[in-house]
């Protein structure tokens, strides 16, 4: 099985996505959102940049972050979605975004979040392994 | 507890309904009165009671009122009584008798708000509506003591079935007043009649002036009385169910009646532990496995799963 990725040549056309937000919950829907009408009015941040919000009642906490230099981040949305897991599968590039709202149940963000791992320290472990 | 509203000074129905429509519905409220200059040089007495404590919809309200002790018998000239016992026009008269005798009698209100009660409850550690409310009980008094009023003795409605153990609770916080917590206060103490009416007033203008962030435009004729058997609130929490985001704000989604039909008629959601739910196998490890080549064995550096990095295809 392989995994394609299209589209690329098109990213530098489409516009930076501001509103990706990850949310700390899975959600058994495949449909639009209102998120302007239930999500964002509820958007509130504090003086250490720290947001605050609501979800179903429950309390939220988030930080924005931004995409370390020389990456990107990418929305992919697949067509045909696969039959079995041994075939191809085709991801197109909708979108691309340089920063998203990471979201924490009842939860500071932290740098022990995976999530803040990931792109602190991953990215720099990356780099020195390829590097060499 | 939020920081005093200074801008609206509540001396009517009129600019109770302006505070009340000027203030962010999802977010708590506190107002507190001008201080009757008496208050601050003879002693007091004050009277705390709740009002929306069951409803599914809107804003649960603690208010306080307070007046020095050799009033109290004026008090009674208000006509207080049991908020509930009290006609909606006949509480709204004396909301507007007391609102301007404000030389005598003070008071405050702590509006605790829907979106802040479902927080708390469906927090991670679960706070319970009744350690809501003691704080907001408890919130109240100290900003009473420091607007400067001399607290004498203070009466308070009860929370739960246990008088005594609620009063000896706020005793063990406020030691040097005197304290009563009594079943029905609110028809046994003028003061904290008083405190009722205050509260269940603003709880009640508050869904009347209720505007939804949401953009709808109903009025409180629309969602009823907020009480769970109430069939208009039923009918409206059904009709005005998101099923992505589940309710409007005014709704405590923490209430069973409201998680009930987010059961039912909501897309299912799964919240995703923060904690980390990889207990260590407590199983001995065989010296036999050490001889398998089997996959499974084969550990992974904790810093892959503390990275949320795992393998896409096998090397």
């Amino acid at each position: 099985m392989a995994i394609h990725i299209q589209g690329g040549k098109d990213i530098a056309k489409s516009s930076i996505e501001e509103n990706i937000q990850s949310m700390p919950f899975k959600i058994s829907a495949d449909c639009d959102a209102k998120v302007s009408t239930y999500f964002k009015p509820l958007v509130k941040v504090n003086e250490d940049s720290i947001y605050s919000s609501s979800f179903r009642g429950h309390p939220l906490s988030g930080k924005k972050l931004a995409i370390p230099d020389g990456y990107m981040g990418v929305v992919l949305h697949e067509t045909v979605p696969p039959g079995t897991d041994k075939v191809d599968r085709n991801f197109y590039i909708v979108n691309k975004f340089d920063s998203f709202m990471h979201w924490n149940w009842d939860k500071t963000p932290t740098l022990n979040d995976p999530i803040m791992q990931a792109l602190h320290v991953w990215i720099d472990v990356a780099e020195a392994l390829h590097s060499s | 507890m939020d920081t005093p509203d200074t801008g609206t000074n509540i001396i009517s129905l009129d600019s109770l309904n302006t505070f009340l429509s000027q203030r962010d519905n999802s977010e708590n409220a506190f107002y507190i009165s001008t201080i009757p200059k008496m208050c601050t040089e003879a002693p007091c007495i004050l009277g705390i009671d709740e009002a929306g404590r069951g409803p599914v919809l809107g804003p649960m309200v603690y208010g306080i009122a307070f007046c020095p002790i050799d009033k109290n018998e004026m008090l009674k000239s208000f006509e207080c009584a049991d908020s509930k016992a009290l006609t909606e026009a006949k509480r709204d008269e004396i909301f507007s008798n007391m609102c301007t005798s404000t030389d005598v009698i003070g008071w405050a209100v702590d509006i605790i708000s829907p979106n802040r009660i479902s927080n708390s409850m469906l927090s991670l550690k679960k706070h319970s509506l009744n350690e809501v409310s003691k704080e907001s009980a408890i919130g109240l008094i100290k900003a009473v003591a420091f607007a400067g009023v001399v607290i004498e003795h203070i009466y308070v409605d009860t929370l739960g079935s246990q008088p005594e153990k609620y009063q000896a609770y706020l005793l063990n916080i406020f030691p040097n007043y005197k304290i009563t917590v009594a079943k029905k206060a609110d028809s046994l103490y003028p003061i904290v009649s008083a405190a009722s009416i205050f509260a269940k007033v603003t709880r009640d203008h508050s869904l009347q002036t209720w505007k939804f962030s949401e953009g709808f435009d109903l009025n409180h004729k629309d969602f009823g009385s907020g009480y769970p058997g109430d069939p208009v609130t039923k009918k409206f929490l059904k009709e005005y169910l998101d099923p992505v985001f589940g309710f409007p704000q005014i709704v405590r989604f923490s209430w069973s009646t409201a998680s009930k039909i987010l059961e039912s008629d909501a897309y299912p959601v799964e919240w995703m532990e923060t904690e980390d739910e990889n207990p260590k196998s407590t199983q001995s490890t065989q010296i036999t496995s050490f001889f398998k080549m089997d996959k499974e064995t084969k550990k992974k550096h904790s810093f892959f799963a503390q990275m949320c990095l795992t393998n896409s295809t096998p090397f």
